[in-house]
């Protein structure tokens, strides 16, 4: 299973009101359930299966009772990565005005505080600023297109 | 000139305008609470008699006479209880209307998403900024403008204003206003955190085009069909022949 999605489904089920969830693919099955503050992830993998495939379950095994947070830095490139998401449903504008420049551009050093966009909804204008430092990789929205609650907007490496 | 204390004595909140900033002159009030560094307290309101650059919607212009209007801004804090920020939008022009209805007895019509009007004619706009540090919302900011006894309106307007000078036909005390207002957006607002049903529905009361065909105008989209309601968090519900769909933001008119 690719430890992307299994991350996003850590933070899926963190994020709800869930605190029990479990998916199998082939014939990996995986089990994340909540107590309390952090998540723990359980990982049960049938005895006949491929090598390959029982490193990866075998690794996460040891981090069993960890939190989430700890259990990522074992890839630190995305670890470093850091994704801005927007606080509100709405309209996303990369500048302040229709005739200004934006106000970042991928290859852009931010520092926590810079504004990034502004996302607007019912003529509510909500700048958002960065919440750390570092370089904007990836900008995920289009100018002046919708983006729901939560949604990344923006990829930040962070210094 | 503004008289402070008469505008004190009115006044009935715990939070909202009991910091209270007076200035002559500044180039916007929103983007002096927006800009600060100060940690000014929750409920603090920044008065301007004359804004040098008002502010109205992606950099549209809010023109004011100056000493004639009121043109305001209230700083609040987010708690963990605050309820969508949406919501505070509609409070907000809910607050204007209710207060120019039991002053003046006037019969108010409010524009989704936030503008108040009589007669057709807009008398007061409403602009929220928030500030967010990703997706935790730090601060926001309402800003009012209300047309208050300014006696003609020279220029170009996208809604054609008025003023309750004009509508009233005398002119009328900006401090019994100020602070009418205030007290009763404080009051919407803990109303808010109990019952937002009870804010929806009082707003959904003052607006006409609920039931109405209209078109809605975001840059160089343009939609048809009926304004059927708003929904838990103030978005538009627009019925056209596809179904319905959820509309948040954009210039509406009666079609």
């Amino acid at each position: 299973m690719d430890l992307n999605l299994l991350r996003r489904l850590i933070k899926l089920v963190e994020k709800s009101e869930i605190t029990e969830f479990s998916v199998q693919e082939g014939d990996l099955k995986v089990k994340i359930s909540k107590n309390g503050s952090g998540s723990v992830v359980n990982f049960t993998a049938p005895t006949n299966v491929a090598p390959q495939n029982t490193q990866i379950p075998q690794a996460v095994q040891q981090t069993q009772e960890s939190s989430v947070k700890e259990e990522s830095k074992e890839e630190p490139k995305s670890e470093n990565l850091h994704e801005v998401r927007s606080p509100i449903v709405g309209t996303f504008y990369r500048a302040p005005a229709p005739d200004a420049d934006p106000y970042v551009q991928v290859g852009d050093h931010v520092s926590e505080g810079t504004v990034l966009c502004i996302v607007e909804a019912m003529k509510l204008m909500n700048e958002i600023e960065s919440d750390v430092s570092g370089k904007i990789v990836k900008i995920l929205v289009e100018n002046a297109t919708p983006v729901e609650y939560n949604q990344p907007l923006f990829l930040i490496e962070k210094d | 000139m503004f008289n402070i204390e008469e505008f004190d004595i009115k006044l009935d909140t715990q939070v909202i305008g009991r910091n209270f900033i007076y200035v002559e002159e500044i180039d916007s009030t929103n983007d002096f609470l927006m800009k600060t560094e100060e940690n000014y307290p929750n409920g603090t309101v920044v008065l301007a008699e004359h804004q040098s650059s008002g502010k109205g919607r992606r950099n549209k212009e809010w023109k004011s006479e100056k000493n004639n209007n009121l043109t305001f801004s209230i700083l609040l804090l987010p708690n963990p209880n605050f309820p969508n920020v949406n919501l505070i939008n509609l409070s907000a022009s809910l607050a204007i209307a209710q207060t120019l209805e039991n002053l003046y007895q006037f019969d108010i019509e409010l524009k989704w998403p936030n503008d108040v009007l009589i007669n057709k004619k807009k008398i007061s706009g409403v602009l929220i900024e928030t500030i967010s540090k990703s997706d935790k919302i730090e601060k926001i900011i309402v800003g009012m403008g209300i047309n208050v006894n300014q006696p003609t309106f020279a220029g170009k307007y996208d809604i054609r204003p008025t003023s309750i000078r004009i509508e009233s036909k005398r002119e009328v005390s900006r401090e019994k206003l100020l602070s009418e207002i205030l007290n009763q957006f404080e009051e919407n607002l803990l109303l808010l955190e109990k019952s937002s049903s009870k804010i929806l529905n009082a707003w959904r009361l003052r607006c006409k085009m609920i039931g109405e065909k209209v078109k809605i105008i975001r840059g160089k989209e343009t939609k048809f069909g009926i304004f059927d309601d708003i929904d838990h968090n103030g978005f538009l519900i627009l019925k056209t022949r596809e179904g319905y769909e959820k509309i948040h933001g954009g210039d509406i008119s009666l079609r």
